[in-house]
């Protein structure tokens, strides 16, 4: 579960610039319960992933608070990443190792015994149907193999709140619905979900809560029919302009 | 536990990519010693007249100056003929050298005068020239032993004609050549450190974010010291294997330098080796610790291959300066990582007295350098920029 409340972030220097300040979040507040997937809609730049990382305790929030399943992500940070599964928008996985050992190598580093991380990464390359790829080296995989080594490196410690940016970026139709359908599966075997996501379809398709996030505030949430009674819209995409402030 | 995590999954990582293992285990080690090492003792050997070892020595008429003969024997010169073309087979490298003894010899040294020799030498190449310089040096002494007996035969001391007697004691260990062998150990150990954890360095920091697996990796319930700490293991680990590497891959190349051509005052026996790498240990860890921390600043491994690049300059640093410059060993000069080191593995192959306590000096002040280093990596990677 995640409650977040007026997060803020402000980083100094961009490159060529050093001194020069930048607003990434001004004011981010919502809360995502268990078993619910929340869907963090946003256009780019408008703070999705510099949320993301101050939930995932990579970067702490300048004002305002966060609490993962009742631990704050600032003080308590090493028991809110036991909590935590994060998979940043890039897969980010080892190439000269293969799918086992990109899986393992994370559960060792959560304290996991080698008796329980065997069992869980069978487990996990069954559920992501990974047996294909289990023991060849990642280099040169698809970006949908790729995202599966990276979500199941992410769930290896069994969190309870999951964090994924982007997860769709770059799958093809067919991957993208796999992904769906296992994050679909997360959500009901009662895991709180928080998905960015700047594709519509993608948000309106998965999403029981939405949060549009615009500039660095969330413009609105709710649900999606919640979302089209506020603004009288027939479509998410339509209610996403207006919620921004845009004109339809 | 997740520290020994770390270092296992990046020594695994590493040992499969084919850079980190050519130039951890194969470059600084194998190549440099064997190119720059192999290539000085060779040339050593070459330049160094032995006079301890038979050589053939091709004479014609050899017959017309039996006593020369048996000197140039007893000074072990093994007489052969020389071939019928003499100036082609020296030319062509067929013989070394070719003496010849012209039929006025005998007669000339029986009326006490100049008697000639010809001597037929191929300048161009050294082993012929070298040949050369060892006859000459054996007929210089065959003159002066038929001088003697010709001045003592007039009742004339022969010493009379040696007005001056110039005596060269050279004061230092060695000469140059020892100098700059000596120094050609430090020089090739800290090099082979250097390129050892390069690319480890590199891939583990920077490459790392370049691939953005560092992000994912720092969610992970893990204090960024253990992290950082294995990442520093796995570095130091190709570290030290490069310079056991390189220790004895020097060893087996100095076993082929034959004494005498270091002067006999050089050692590079395998105590010496063993007793340098000891001293020069302490830079596994400097050495580690700076790769880590530059590496650490980088953003990308391009960048971070730059400035790396630029400090291999740092090891060849107090090469070149020791070889102009006569730094007396001193407290602070022997508290500085590499400095140090340079001046104890010298006098270790020099076969100087260690004083200990510059040993201490140069353990403690390279060892709190690294640790400083590691402080700062480890602060470096706390930092929210590293992302």
């Amino acid at each position: 579960m995640i409650v977040a409340h007026d997060l803020g972030k402000t980083f100094v220097g961009v490159p060529g610039q050093p001194k020069r300040k930048v607003v990434a979040v001004q004011s981010v507040s919502f809360n995502a319960a268990d078993g619910r997937i929340t869907g963090l809609l946003g256009p780019n730049g408008a703070g999705k992933s510099t949320t993301l990382r101050m939930l995932a305790t990579l970067v702490t929030p300048d004002s305002g608070s966060a609490h993962i399943d009742g631990h704050s992500v600032t003080d308590n940070v090493l028991t809110v990443r036991q909590h935590l599964g994060f998979m940043p928008h890039n897969a980010g996985i080892y190439p000269r190792l293969t799918t086992r050992e990109n899986i393992r190598y994370y559960a060792y580093l959560c304290g996991l015994d080698r008796k329980t991380t065997a069992a869980r990464v069978d487990e996990l390359v069954q559920l992501l149907e990974m047996e294909k790829f289990a023991d060849r080296r990642t280099a040169g995989f698809s970006q949908g193999q790729k995202t599966k080594v990276a979500l199941a490196r992410a769930l290896v410690h069994r969190p309870q709140t999951i964090l994924l940016d982007e997860p769709t970026n770059g799958l093809d139709v067919m991957a993208t619905r796999g992904l769906r359908k296992i994050i679909r599966q997360l959500a009901n075997d009662g895991h709180c979900i928080v998905f960015s996501s700047h594709i519509m379809q993608e948000v309106a398709a998965l999403c029981d809560e939405i949060a549009i996030i615009s500039d660095g505030n969330i413009a609105m949430t709710g649900t999606l029919d919640t979302l089209l009674d506020i603004t009288g819209k027939s479509s998410l995409e339509d209610a996403f302009v207006t919620a921004i402030g845009g004109e339809v | 536990m997740s520290t020994l995590v770390v270092l296992w999954k990046e020594i695994l990582d590493n040992l499969r990519d084919r850079q980190t293992v050519f130039y951890a285990l194969l470059f600084g080690p194998v190549l440099l010693p064997l190119l720059i090492g192999g290539g000085l003792v060779a040339s050593l050997k070459q330049a160094t007249v032995s006079f301890e070892h038979p050589a053939p020595l091709a004479v014609r008429h050899a017959d017309r100056a039996p006593n020369l003969m048996s000197f140039l024997h007893a000074n072990n010169f093994d007489i052969e003929n020389a071939p019928s073309d003499i100036e082609g087979s020296v030319r062509n490298s067929d013989v070394a050298l070719v003496l010849e003894i012209p039929d006025e010899f005998s007669e000339a040294l029986r009326r006490a005068q100049p008697a000639p020799l010809i001597v037929y030498v191929n300048d161009g190449d050294k082993h012929s020239a070298k040949e050369a310089r060892k006859l000459n040096a054996v007929l210089n002494a065959y003159s002066q032993t038929i001088n003697a007996l010709r001045m003592q035969h007039r009742g004339i001391d022969p010493s009379i004609f040696n007005s001056i007697e110039v005596r060269l004691e050279d004061v230092s260990s060695d000469g140059f050549r020892g100098q700059i062998l000596a120094s050609i150990l430090p020089f090739l150990l800290i090099v082979a450190m250097v390129m050892g954890g390069f690319y480890l360095a590199i891939d583990t920091t920077a490459g790392e974010r370049e691939r953005q697996s560092l992000e994912p990796l720092l969610s992970l319930p893990i204090a960024r010291y253990k992290l950082v700490l294995g990442k520093f293991l796995a570095v130091l680990f190709f570290v030290g294997i490069s310079s056991i590497l390189t220790a004895i891959s020097l060893y087996l190349v100095f076993q082929l330098l034959s004494p005498e051509a270091a002067g006999g005052i050089l050692s590079f026996d395998a105590q010496t080796i063993t007793k340098a790498w000891l001293l020069a240990s302490p830079l596994v860890f400097f050495i580690s610790a700076v790769l880590m921390t530059v590496a650490a600043t980088t953003r990308s491994t391009k960048e971070a291959q730059t400035y790396l690049g630029l400090l291999m300059v740092f090891p060849m640093a107090p090469f070149f300066i020791l070889q102009f410059i006569n730094i007396k060993s001193a407290g602070l000069t022997m508290s500085l990582p590499m400095l140090s080191q340079y001046q104890l593995l010298e006098q270790i192959v020099l076969k100087d007295q260690i004083n200990p306590v510059y040993v201490a000096l140069s353990v403690t002040g390279t060892l709190a350098c690294a640790a400083l280093l590691y402080l700062l990596a480890v602060r470096l990677y706390s930092r929210e920029k590293v992302l």
